[in-house]
């Protein structure tokens, strides 16, 4: 294991995952609005808005505690750390330093737990019913994550991500029928895990849907801008999980300027693809019912069960 | 060389057991509780030091006291498995001791006071014994002590009736678990003439017949669902310092009877799937009933059945690897196992003291009554919090570590060779991870309700933190959930052990190191400045504790989703003025929640134990002529069998 090589990995993946995640943020709001015959806000609106809400007084409740002060570097903390587990550009060599898939998912949750808490801390309806639904959505929805990274697991042996990465490199997946149903459950795990419809709206906090963005309610300045940024993260190393099994052509496995060029290009390419794929979902469908949830979780339980089946029968 | 200390550590908790008892005068029990609390404490660290050294020298420490005949004799034996957990009860207990230095002394009656002290050296002496018992008499001569004095130790309180009934839940509860271990043990000795489970011929109904009695008597004492009912009732009643001790450690000690006794038992892949699904069933119901309670000591009594759902999860799966001979996924999943019951012990010990603050500051176990209590004891907040994220297997505490093992155990097995067992365990791994996020959504509700957002009584608003050495039991536990995280590796490699584990040091580092850079880059880039407003109300002007979040709300969206299991059922009744019901005169709505195990299960047994017994009565209140007669009877009917089969 070369440690350089490692660092330079680690420093290019976070500054890649940083730089690039607003931009799909935008993305997914033009196409929505395009889908709705909108303009829609520039590309570039995130980015400006993160500006923005750094050069923001923060504001404080009164009731608040410590809590709400530290989520938001928490959570920035543990979505870094997460960042580091995912290789968008270039695989790096096999460590057991990083990749654990459990512990990414574990990451996350780390994030949301605090997440939860500072929606409390305020003492706001609007925050407390935000935790309230967004915990339950997490607990229902925790073993279709398992299930799914567990398919992934039995299908490259290995529970390391960077491993599964170059697994699916030296396969060819899109034959392989498991993949395809691989690769719709962790769609669902993105739509539902970035907060969109049919399970939340990340546009609104109104009634219908205060869940995330009404749990962050509170939240401002610096703070806010901490936690969407980490949100924008969060939902590329997802989008990036799908693209790097699913369709991994292109990925690096060497540290040569060249070939890490090509991989950053060739992932725009489809992450955008993929950024409008979600746009596009989202404008089709609509909101959910809270309660009617389950049923989707259950389906996408469903389908990554038979997944597993099928690979354990196969 | 330490092994050696093991008598008399046990001589003096005998002393620490007997001193609050000489206490005459008010002044000088004080002193001498005291005086008992810090010999227990040095008792335990003695221990705690010996079972170090029996781990890293592998040394077999061996003590035979009395012996009736070869088979029935009081001996101990410290191997590394007693060791380990010997280590176990004696950190919460050294944790415990100096949290109930001062806790003890917010309660009045002075004789009571002494007798939980004393009575406490005795529970913790006796679970030692157990622990280290070698042969089978003793340990089911100690464990049956150890149920005596935690049934009188729950019993402290007797004058309420909420004691004396969840008392006599476990006093029933415990009894049939030793009379199971009784069986299982009469058993072995019929089968084999000697009291050595090693005897015991690998004949798969004989042994699959003491498997049964000795999970029976086990899993009742851990709380398996459905032979768990005693515990809620037992451990939120009793007395803090208490509860953290059965809780964290006494349910502990039936884990580790059924690591030593079953696992040494020829293995039978249908035992391990038995414990897999009963672990599994416990897991997912301790923390489904955890989440609508709101007596802070019973949701932490509900997560006990859950986490020792999950260690039965790990026992279950390294049975089932075992036989299928992946030897190194079977060991991952036992030490997951081994290493979440020292886990749980620290967390659930850690919580149930700081627990015990609160419900000493605020005088009510019910947390809908509690909030914003961080303002007002900030390191009591710091420490729940810290056992909080440790039981709900956040990163890089140690709850985390321990689950991490299982859920890899569980994505490791794809070599099994039989797909239908494959099946349970995908089932099994599904709802595993359903209850590792159902015990974050749960401590979200209890941390936040408990200790955010605004009081919502009087009592919350006047809290004080408790004295020093209530946080400092607690604190030492903290420190050691942070530590076993994030230098599990590094402790596991110290005794020898490599997993295919991440290194949570470097995590460790990672995550501290990107809060610090993102906190000095936000001071560099952003804007410091600061204001303190009131919280966002859609124009209400001033905002009280009743509009904040209770826990009741919070726990709701889980609860309709659940109600199948749940079992609510809401009732309404309404009657008019007008018969055409126009009118609404008056109304009556009522949420009822079924006790399913305590109102299908439990009730009906003991009311058939009930009408049987009162026939029996009848012959008890006859005469001393008739009990001669029933005794004649009885000596001259096992005498014929005698000859019969003889």
């Amino acid at each position: 294991m070369n440690i350089f090589l490692l660092l330079v990995y680690g420093v290019v993946n976070l500054v890649f995952v940083v730089l690039v995640s607003p931009l799909f943020i935008s993305l997914i709001k033009k196409v929505k609005a395009r889908a709705q015959r909108r303009q829609g806000p520039p590309i570039l609106q995130t980015y400006r808005n993160l500006v923005k809400l750094l050069k923001k007084e923060t504001v404080y409740s009164e009731n608040s505690s410590w809590i709400m002060r530290a989520t938001p570097l928490v959570n920035l903390a543990a979505i870094l750390t997460a960042s580091l587990f995912v290789p968008l550009l270039v695989v790096p060599e096999p460590t057991d330093l990083i990749g654990n898939i459990i512990l990414f998912l574990y990451l996350l949750a780390l994030a949301k737990f605090f997440m939860a808490l500072a929606g409390l801390d305020a003492g706001s309806v609007f925050g407390g019913m935000g935790s309230s639904r967004e915990m339950a959505i997490l607990a229902l929805f925790e073993p279709v994550i398992i299930v799914v990274f567990a398919a992934l697991a039995f299908a490259y042996k290995t529970v390391n991500i960077p491993d599964i990465f170059r697994g699916a490199l030296a396969s060819n997946v899109l034959v392989n029928p498991v993949m395809i149903l691989i690769a719709a459950s962790i769609f669902i795990v993105i739509i539902v895990e970035s907060a969109r419809i049919p399970v939340d709206n990340p546009e609104t906090h109104l009634e219908l849907t205060m869940v995330h963005e009404a749990m962050i309610l509170e939240q401002s300045g610096k703070n806010l801008a901490m936690l969407e940024l980490s949100s924008a993260m969060k939902q590329t190393l997802l989008m990036g999980v799908l693209i790097n099994t699913l369709i991994p052509w292109g990925l690096a496995t060497d540290f040569s300027a060249p070939a890490i060029l090509f991989s950053l290009a060739l992932f725009l390419v489809k992450a955008v693809v993929l950024a409008v794929a979600i746009g596009l979902f989202e404008s089709s469908c609509a909101k959910y019912r809270l309660f009617r949830l389950p049923g989707l979780f259950a389906f996408a339980l469903f389908l990554s069960i038979i997944t597993l089946i099928i690979e354990v029968f196969a | 060389m330490l092994q050696a200390l093991f008598p008399y550590s046990v001589a003096l908790f005998f002393v620490g057991s007997i001193l609050p008892l000489l206490a005459d005068k008010p002044n000088e029990s004080k002193l001498l509780r005291q005086a008992a609390l810090a010999c227990t404490a040095v008792a335990s660290l003695l221990i705690l030091a010996l079972s170090i050294e029996t781990i890293f020298s592998s040394q077999i420490y061996n003590l035979l006291i009395y012996q009736i005949t070869p088979q029935f004799q009081f001996s101990f034996q410290i191997d590394k498995l007693a060791a380990y957990f010997l280590g176990l009860v004696t950190v919460v207990s050294i944790a415990v001791s100096i949290y109930s230095f001062q806790y003890i002394e917010h309660y009045s009656d002075e004789r009571r006071k002494n007798l939980t002290v004393s009575l406490m050296g005795c529970f913790i002496l006796s679970m030692i014994l157990v622990i280290a018992s070698f042969s089978m008499f003793s340990f089911l001569f100690f464990w049956e002590l150890m149920a005596l004095f935690s049934f009188l130790l729950v019993m402290v309180d007797h004058e309420k009736k909420e004691t004396r009934k969840a008392g006599m839940f476990y006093f029933v509860m415990t009894h049939l678990s030793t009379l199971f271990l009784l069986f299982a043990f009469l058993f072995i000795y019929v089968q084999t003439g000697t009291l050595n489970i090693l005897a015991v011929r690998a004949d798969p109904l004989i042994t699959s017949i003491a498997f049964v009695f000795l999970f029976l008597g086990f899993g009742i004492k851990a709380g398996i669902i459905p032979f768990h009912k005693w515990l809620p009732y037992a451990h939120s009643t009793s007395r803090s310092n208490i509860s953290a001790l059965m809780s964290g450690v006494m349910i502990k000690v039936a884990i580790y009877g059924l690591v030593r006794y079953i696992l040494l038992l020829p293995l039978q892949t249908w035992w391990g799937m038995l414990i897999l699904s009963m672990g599994t069933v416990t897991a997912v119901l301790g923390v489904i009933y955890a989440l609508k309670e709101h007596d802070i000591k019973r949701l932490l009594a509900y997560h006990s059945i859950e986490n020792i759902g999950i260690i039965l999860i790990g026992v279950g799966l390294y049975i089932i690897f075992t036989l299928s001979g992946l030897q190194a996924v079977a060991f991952l999943a036992l030490a997951g196992a081994l290493f979440h019951t020292l886990n749980h012990a620290i967390f659930k010990s850690l919580l149930f003291m700081a627990s015990g603050s609160l419900v000493n500051a605020t005088g009510t176990r019910n947390i809908e009554e509690m909030g914003g209590l961080i303002k007002r004891m900030p390191k009591t907040a710091l420490l729940f919090l810290i056992g909080a994220v440790s039981i709900s297997a956040l990163p890089p505490f140690n709850g985390f570590v321990s689950e991490l093992m299982i859920f890899q155990a569980f994505m490791q097995s794809f070599a099994l060779a039989n797909p239908f067992l494959e099946l349970l365990l995908i089932i099994a791994l599904a709802i595993f991870a359903l209850v590792s996020a159902l015990a974050a959504a749960c401590f979200v509700k209890a941390f936040g309700i408990t200790f955010l957002a605004l009081p919502r009584s009087h009592e919350a608003k006047e809290a004080k933190e408790p004295p020093k050495l209530m946080l400092l039991g607690p604190a030492v536990l903290a420190l050691m959930c942070a530590l076993l995280g994030v230098f599990s590796t590094q402790i596991f490699s110290l005794f020898g052990y490599t997993l295919p584990l991440p290194n949570m040091l470097f995590i460790g580092v990672v995550l501290a190191g990107f809060y610090a850079f993102a906190f000095l880059a936000m001071r560099e880039v952003a804007n410091r400045k600061e204001r303190i407003a009131e919280t966002w109300g859609c124009g209400i002007l001033s905002q009280n504790a009743k509009m904040a979040y209770t826990a009741s709300g919070f726990s709701e969206p889980i609860v309709t989703i659940l109600k199948g299991i749940f079992r609510t059922q809401k009732k309404c009744e309404h009657t008019f003025h007008d018969p055409k019901n126009a009118v609404f005169k008056e109304g009556k709505a009522e949420i009822h929640l079924l006790n399913f195990f305590e109102e299908r299960l439990y009730l009906p047994v003991a009311e058939f134990v009930q009408r049987v017994s009162s026939k029996i009565d009848k012959i008890q209140r006859g005469d001393v002529d008739l009990h001669v007669a029933c005794a004649f009877v009885t000596i001259v009917i096992s005498l014929l069998i005698i000859w019969w089969f003889g």
